[in-house]
C-alpha cells in the first residue's frame, strides 16, 4: 500500500503497482483507510468509563492516569487472586509481526495470567494440516497459473483472497477448469466453470467420496505412494465404506458430479485444491481437512509447480516467533482458556477458581466475532469485572471497558509483515505520527511492562530492535533480504524457487514424523491439540481427546438429518461466511462499508422464503435457543433450499435489535484444534 | 454497489481499465466501457489505470452523475465482454488534452 499524505495528514492510499501479487490493486476493506485513520469517531485519548457499562460514556484521562488505574487493579487482583483472574483477549484486527497476533504474549506470560488459547482462524485445519503433510506452505499461490484443475473448497476467493484470483484466471486462460465447492453460489462460484453447492457441515464425506472414487478407478499414483506417503492400504480400507450413492445422500450432490470431482483431480495434473478457513468451522471440520490434504499425494499432484494444496503461506516465512511470545516466562501450572468460551468464562455457566476478575482486549472485538453474544454481554456488563480494551473505535466490546485506550493504525506504526496469501515479506514504513495520544500495541505493551516493574530487556526494546529480532535473517529463505531493503522498496519475495519451479513435495519432504505423507496419521495418539503459536507458546494441556489416525466423516450435530427434534423448532442450516467490505468486524462501522455491505442480511432460497412467509426486502428474525438477530431478507436461488446466509462482521450496536450474527451461533468445538462449529447451527427465521 | 464509468470515457475509450481488471467485468460499444455491477470487486485497480479519470466508485459520484450507475449496469447486462484491451478510439487523445490531462 503506498500513502500519500498532506501536512502530515494521510489524505489517499493506493496499491503498489510493483508488487508482483498485487498489482497495484487494494480492495473494497481498504480502498478508502484513509477514511479510518482520519475518522472523528477514532478513539484518541485514554477514557475512563463514566455511564453504566455498555452505555458508551466515558470521560478523557491522561496516561498516567490510565496506567496506574490498570497497574494498581492488577497488582491488587494477582495480590488477591492470583494473576489467572487476568485474561487477556486478542487477535489480529491489527496485523504485523510486532503489533499483531503475539504482541501482549510476553507481557501475559510474565505476569502469569490466564494463557488465551486463540483459535480464531485456522487453528482446526492447521493441526490437521500438520497431521497430514506438516507445517508446509503448500503450493505457491503464484504457481496456479500453471494449475490444470484448480478446486477452491469452501472459499470465496473474489472476498477475502481476490488478489490470488488473476493467477487462477490466466490458468484458466491456458485450459484450466476452476471448480468452486461451497453451498452458497458465491461470487466467485458464480464465475467458476464448475460450482458444487454442497450441504453444509457435508465436506469431509465429500473428500472421502474422492477418495474412494480414485481407489476404485484406479485413478492414484502408486509410485508416488509407495515412495512418500505412509498408511494408503488402511486408507483405502477406510474410503472403501464411502461409496458414491452414500456420499450423494449425505453431501446433496449426485454421485455423477462426485465422480466428476474425483476424475478431473485426478486426471488434469497438476490439479490443486486450495481450501479456505470455512472449511474447519463444522463439528467434522478438522477430518474433513484431513481427508482433504490425502488427497494431493495420492494422485501424484505435488510432483509439479501448481500441483497441491494451498492453505496457509505463512509457514514459508522464517519467523523468529520465540522472541516475541517468550514461552520461557510462562509458569509450572499455567491456566488455559480458550476464547470460544468467553461468555461462558465471564458468567457462572463456566466456574473458574479464580474468577475472571479483569479481561483486556486488544486487536479483537469478541462482541461482533465470538459466538454466544448475548451471554458474552451478560458477562461484560458484570460490576465486578475490571475491563481494558485498546481499540481505534468504540466498538461493541469497548463500549464495555472501564479504561479504554486509543490505538494507532497501521499508517502510524511500524512493522514487518508474513503474509497470509503469498511469499512476499513486507515492510510497514510509519507514514504519520500517531494520531492524538493513540501508541501501538508495542508501546502499550512496554507502558504497561514499566508500571508493573517488569525488568527483563525484552519489555524495553524499542520497534527498531524488534524488527531487528523479527526474522531468523541467517535463514535460506532470507537470503539478500536486508531490514534496509525492505524499508526502500517495502516488500521481497522470500528466496526460493521462482513459482515456475517450486514443487516443494516432488520428493517428499513433508515436515511429519515419519517425513512422508501420513494418510494414517502418527499424530494421532497424542489426541487433539492446538499448536501453540496460537496459546502463547504454550504446550501443555492440551486436550487430547482420542482421534481417529485415518480420516473419516463426522457428521454435524445440528441438522435435520442428526437432529431431527432440534430440526422441528429450528428448521434452517445457518452459515456465516466473511462480508466483502469488512475483515471479520473491522470496518463494519464504517460508512463506505457500512454503504456497500447494507444492512445484515440474510440470504434464503425462494422455496423457503414462500414456506415462511417471508418476502424480498423484509426485516425477519433470525432465531434458536441462543438468542436472536435481526436481518433483511434477500430471497435467491444462490443458497440452496434448506440453508440461509448471513455474513458476520456487522456491529450489533448498529443493527436494529442490537445483536448479529453470533448472537445465535454456538461455542461448541469442532473435532480438532477448537475450531468453531459456526457453520453447525439451525435456526428459525420469521417475520418480524 | 461498484465502481462507474462516467462521461471522460466517452470518445476515448482507452481500455487500460481492462488489462487491470481482475474479474474481467468490462463491457464495450462504440463509444465507451462500462462497467458490469454484479461482478466488479471494489478492487479500484482501473481507476488509478484510467488515464481520464473516468471511473470512480459510485458512492462518490455527485448526483448529476448518478444516472451512470444505471446506465453501466444496462448497457454491461446487453453487451460482450471485454477480454483484452482496444485501441484507443480516433481523437481519443485530442479528448484528453481536451480534458486538460
Amino acid at each position: 500500500m503506498i500513502v500519500s499524505k498532506e501536512n502530515g495528514k494521510v489524505i489517499s492510499v493506493r496499491g503498489n503497482p510493483d508488487q508482483p501479487f498485487t498489482k497495484g490493486r487494494l480492495c473494497v476493506k481498504v480502498n478508502n483507510y484513509q477514511e479510518r485513520v482520519n475518522s472523528t469517531d477514532r478513539i484518541l485519548y485514554p477514557m475512563r468509563r463514566t455511564g453504566p457499562k455498555g452505555s458508551g460514556l466515558f470521560e478523557q484521562i491522561g496516561w498516567n492516569e490510565a496506567l496506574e488505574e490498570i497497574t494498581t487493579r492488577w497488582k491488587e487482583i494477582a495480590a488477591t487472586s492470583g494473576p489467572k483472574a487476568i485474561l487477556p483477549y486478542s487477535y489480529l484486527g491489527t496485523q504485523g509481526i510486532l503489533n499483531g497476533l503475539n504482541v501482549g504474549d510476553p507481557f501475559f506470560n510474565k505476569l502469569g495470567a490466564t494463557i488465551s488459547e486463540r483459535t480464531f482462524c485456522d487453528s482446526g485445519a492447521c493441526t490437521a494440516y500438520t497431521m497430514t503433510i506438516g507445517h508446509t506452505a503448500g503450493v505457491d499461490p503464484e504457481s496456479f497459473v500453471h494449475s490444470r484443475y484448480i478446486v477452491l473448497w469452501a472459499s470465496n476467493t473474489l472476498t477475502t483472497n481476490s488478489h490470488h484470483w488473476p493467477f487462477i484466471d490466466e490458468a484458466r486462460k491456458r485450459g484450466a477448469k476452476i471448480v468452486v465447492i461451497d453451498p452458497y453460489r458465491t461470487r466467485t462460484a458464480r464465475l467458476a466453470d464448475l460450482h458444487v453447492p454442497i450441504r453444509p457441515g457435508t465436506d469431509g464425506a465429500l473428500a472421502l467420496g474422492i477418495i474412494h472414487i480414485l481407489f476404485r478407478d484406479g485413478l492414484t499414483d502408486a509410485d508416488y505412494i509407495s515412495q512418500y506417503s505412509i498408511g494408503a492400504d488402511e486408507l483405502a480400507e477406510r474410503a472403501a465404506e464411502y461409496t458414491p450413492a452414500m456420499v450423494a445422500d449425505i453431501t446433496g450432490l449426485s454421485a455423477e458430479l462426485i465422480t466428476e470431482l474425483a476424475h478431473g483431480i485426478a486426471t488434469s495434473q497438476p490439479s490443486v485444491i486450495r481450501i479456505g478457513v470455512a472449511i474447519e468451522r463444522q463439528s467434522g471440520g478438522g477430518q474433513a481437512v484431513r481427508a482433504i490434504s490425502c488427497i494431493p499425494a495420492l494422485v501424484g499432484s505435488w510432483r509439479r509447480p501448481g500441483g497441491g494444496l494451498l492453505q496457509l503461506p505463512l509457514w514459508a516465512f522464517p519467523v523468529n516467533w520465540g522472541a516475541f511470545i517468550r514461552p520461557d516466562f510462562i509458569g509450572p501450572e499455567p491456566r488455559v482458556l480458550n476464547q470460544w468460551k468467553l461468555g461462558e468464562a465471564l458468567t457462572d455457566e463456566m466456574p473458574l477458581d479464580p474468577p475472571i476478575r479483569s479481561l483486556m482486549v486488544y486487536n479483537a472485538n469478541p462482541m461482533a466475532m465470538a459466538p454466544e453474544q448475548g451471554r458474552i454481554a451478560q458477562g461484560l456488563a458484570r460490576e465486578d469485572l475490571f475491563t481494558v480494551v485498546s481499540e481505534h473505535f468504540l466498538t461493541d466490546t469497548a463500549r464495555y471497558a472501564d479504561i479504554l485506550l486509543p490505538a494507532t493504525t497501521q499508517v502510524e506504526q511500524e512493522d514487518i509483515m508474513f503474509s497470509w496469501g503469498h511469499f512476499y515479506l513486507s515492510y510497514n514504513n510509519r507514514a504519520i505520527d500517531p494520531m492524538g495520544e493513540a501508541i501501538s500495541n508495542t508501546e502499550l505493551f512496554r507502558r504497561l511492562a514499566k508500571a508493573m516493574g517488569f525488568e527483563d530487556p525484552c519489555f524495553s526494546r524499542t520497534d527498531e530492535e524488534q524488527i531487528a529480532q523479527a526474522m531468523l535473517w541467517d535463514a535460506p529463505q532470507m537470503e539478500g533480504i536486508t531490514v534496509e531493503r525492505l524499508k526502500r522498496e517495502g516488500f521481497a519475495r522470500l528466496n526460493l524457487p521462482s513459482a515456475d519451479e517450486y514443487a516443494p513435495h516432488a520428493q517428499g519432504n513433508f515436515a511429519t514424523p515419519s517425513g512422508k505423507c501420513e494418510f494414517k496419521a502418527s499424530m494421532a495418539a497424542e489426541g487433539n491439540f492446538v499448536l501453540g503459536l496460537f496459546r502463547q507458546g504454550y504446550d501443555g494441556q492440551q486436550s487430547g481427546e482420542p482421534i481417529d489416525p485415518l480420516p473419516h466423516y463426522i457428521a454435524p450435530q445440528e441438522s435435520r438429518f442428526t437432529n431431527p427434534v432440534l430440526a422441528a423448532r429450528y428448521p434452517l442450516n445457518l452459515i456465516t461466511p466473511k462480508n466483502h467490505a469488512f475483515l471479520s468486524s473491522s470496518f463494519g462501522n464504517l460508512p463506505h462499508q457500512r454503504r456497500h455491505a447494507g444492512e445484515q442480511p440474510v440470504v434464503m432460497h425462494p422455496a423457503d422464503a414462500a414456506k415462511y412467509g417471508i418476502a424480498a426486502g423484509e426485516r425477519v428474525r433470525v432465531h434458536n435457543d441462543r438468542g436472536t438477530f435481526e436481518a433483511i431478507a434477500q430471497v435467491t436461488k444462490d443458497i440452496r433450499q434448506g440453508v440461509v446466509v448471513a455474513p458476520a462482521g456487522h456491529w450489533a450496536s448498529l443493527n436494529s435489535g442490537g445483536a448479529t450474527v453470533h448472537a445465535v451461533t454456538s461455542s461448541r468445538y469442532a473435532d480438532m484444534g477448537a475450531a468453531p462449529t459456526f457453520s453447525d447451527t439451525l435456526v428459525a427465521v420469521e417475520r418480524c | 454497489m461498484a465502481y462507474v464509468v462516467t462521461d471522460n470515457c466517452v470518445d476515448c475509450r482507452f481500455t487500460q481499465c481492462v488489462a487491470v481488471c481482475p474479474v474481467q467485468c468490462f463491457h464495450a460499444d462504440e463509444t465507451m466501457v462500462y462497467i458490469d455491477p454484479d461482478n466488479c470487486i471494489d478492487c479500484a485497480g482501473c481507476v488509478e489505470a484510467c488515464p481520464v479519470g473516468a471511473i470512480d466508485d459510485e458512492f462518490n459520484l455527485p448526483d448529476d452523475q448518478r444516472y451512470w450507475i444505471e446506465k453501466n449496469r444496462e448497457r454491461a447486462a446487453i453487451l460482450p465482454r471485454l477480454t483484452g484491451t482496444m485501441d484507443p478510439l480516433p481523437g481519443a487523445e485530442a479528448r484528453k488534452a481536451a480534458l486538460g490531462l
